[in-house]
């Protein structure tokens, strides 16, 4: 029979090891004794979207934040369990993690330029690791901004205060910064949440275009945005995944009846 | 529907997906349409092999419509399209059923003609010829109206349904007559009737592309309402 559609629901459990970014084995997670991940077992996958949903306090975000140990700066975390990418347990004693995260980027929810010029703050990251040559760190700042896609918009002020961008130019911004150091992973949490519709509408657009070369991890409360950007979607609630599948699947016939619950506005 | 502007979401794969349904149901059309010429063909011809696989590749048709019906649901569930965007993925889901009922119409036409049950009259062949054909010219209307998302030529299909009704009165009332003169054929002729329907039927599933035309274009529901009515809202 003739085929209409190129696209096809790949079941998150068909994904080979080869793409697998990272690979969540019994992960536990405690906040001065209290669990806050319940026993997450998850894979995601190689230059996918992958987001989390679920209401405030389910863990989202502290589980996206294991991704580059970003917990581990908070007082009375405790980890168990493994965080695998590329074979490698990041949560072993032996792992740098300065390194790590030149990996694995993170943008959070608010922009967070640094009161500095734009050409600063993308090249923040590479000055820190001592690169200081100047056609690299101008190569550099060129091919960030560019798949950022804010090139064409500040080229031609790029010695300017990064602080009179607009709140859409400042996020994209600071994925640029990320995107300097030329991460595997790009962590984003809530992205868009303080940011207008057309000025989320360019994020989700560039999510879509940076999945080609980096996997993409999104953490958002916002559900149609969760459907619109993502390949795979996890549903948590109380620190457990309730339901994780390709998102075609989960945004048109979940299997939990939880998540049909949630998704669909009759939560609680 | 370059009229509509899909291309100009600021997400390219939504571009992408509303594009790529568009020509899917097209895509859809055509196939109908091409099974519509070779059931004519067929019955021309005498050809029952022809007919015979008309018959068979409605297969293709229904797995088309469901590809598409799935589609519809999942841009619905992941996009959540609103006004024109919204209209166009109503309007193509609501005529891929009615491209899918044609698909039926067609077969259960093309497998009178492979059982060549068709009554050896030759003015009757040529009757069930002339409403063939101006069922196909027709559908081919409709659907060139539905990819150009145009409106004069919309009406003017949807009012062509009444000459298609017009002519199928009148082959009804001479199938009758032939019923009456030949009762031992009964059987036969109960299936050229219920083809003749078919054909008739044709003609109404196109009228309602052409209903689904008008209310993507103006956002004005068209159906259960007189053709005046009609006229004077396409014109407001």
């Amino acid at each position: 029979m003739l085929k209409l559609f190129e696209h096809s629901r790949k079941p998150i459990e068909s994904i080979p090891l080869e793409d697998v970014a990272i690979d969540v084995k019994n992960l536990n997670l405690r906040f001065n004794g209290k669990l806050v991940l319940d026993d997450i077992n998850m894979i995601i996958p190689k230059n996918k979207v992958t987001a989390f949903i679920g209401q405030s306090g389910c863990g989202k975000s502290t589980l996206i934040s294991c991704f580059n140990r970003m917990n581990d700066l908070i007082h009375g975390c405790e980890v168990t369990g493994t965080v695998r990418m590329g074979g490698r347990d990041i949560y072993h004693k032996k792992e740098n993690v300065a390194e790590l995260r030149t990996r694995v980027g993170m943008v959070f929810q608010r922009p967070n330029p640094f009161p500095m010029s734009i050409f600063d703050n993308v090249c923040y990251g590479l000055r820190l690791q001592g690169v200081n040559e100047r056609r690299v760190l101008d190569e550099a700042v060129e091919s960030a901004l560019k798949e950022a896609a804010l090139w064409s918009e500040v080229k031609n002020r790029l010695f300017e205060s990064a602080l009179n961008l607009s709140g859409g130019q400042q996020q994209r911004l600071v994925i640029a910064r990320a995107l300097a150091l030329k991460p595997e992973i790009l962590l984003l949490d809530e992205p868009t949440s303080a940011l207008d519709p057309l000025a989320t509408l360019y994020i989700e657009e560039l999510i879509n275009a940076l999945k080609t070369s980096h996997t993409v991890v999104v953490v958002t409360h916002n559900m149609q945005q969760a459907a619109r950007v993502s390949d795979y979607t996890a549903f948590l609630h109380e620190g457990k995944v309730v339901e994780y599948s390709d998102s075609d699947t989960l945004f048109t016939m979940p299997k939990i009846k939880q998540t049909e619950a949630y998704i669909t506005g009759r939560y609680g | 529907m370059s009229q509509l502007e899909i291309n100009t979401h600021i997400s390219v794969r939504f571009n992408q997906e509303l594009e790529s349904l568009k020509n899917s149901v097209l895509a859809m059309g055509g196939v109908v349409e091409q099974q519509l010429s070779d059931t004519l063909n067929a019955l021309k011809t005498n050809n029952a092999g022809l007919a015979e696989k008309v018959a068979l590749n409605d297969m293709q048709v229904n797995s088309m419509e469901i590809q598409i019906d799935e589609e519809c649901m999942r841009i619905i569930a992941r996009r959540h399209p609103t006004a024109s965007d919204l209209r166009l993925v109503m309007t193509i889901a609501k005529a891929t059923t009615d491209i899918e009922r044609i698909g039926d119409e067609i077969e259960r036409i093309a497998r009178l003609i492979a059982k060549s049950n068709v009554p050896e009259s030759d003015s009757f062949k040529t009757s069930m010829q002339v409403i063939g054909e101006q069922v196909l010219e027709m559908l081919r209307g409709t659907l060139d109206s539905f990819a150009r998302v145009d409106l004069d030529s919309a009406m003017l299909m949807y009012k062509s349904d009444q000459d298609i009704d017009a002519l199928y009165k009148e082959l009804l009332s001479m199938t009758i007559t032939e019923m009456q003169q030949n009762s031992d054929d009964l059987e036969t002729w109960l299936e050229v009737l219920w083809a003749l329907r078919s054909f008739e039927r044709i003609g109404d599933r196109c009228k309602n592309i052409c209903e689904y035309v008008m209310y993507l274009t103006k956002g004005t529901d068209m159906r259960h309402i007189a053709i005046e009515s009609i006229q004077s809202k396409l014109v407001n």
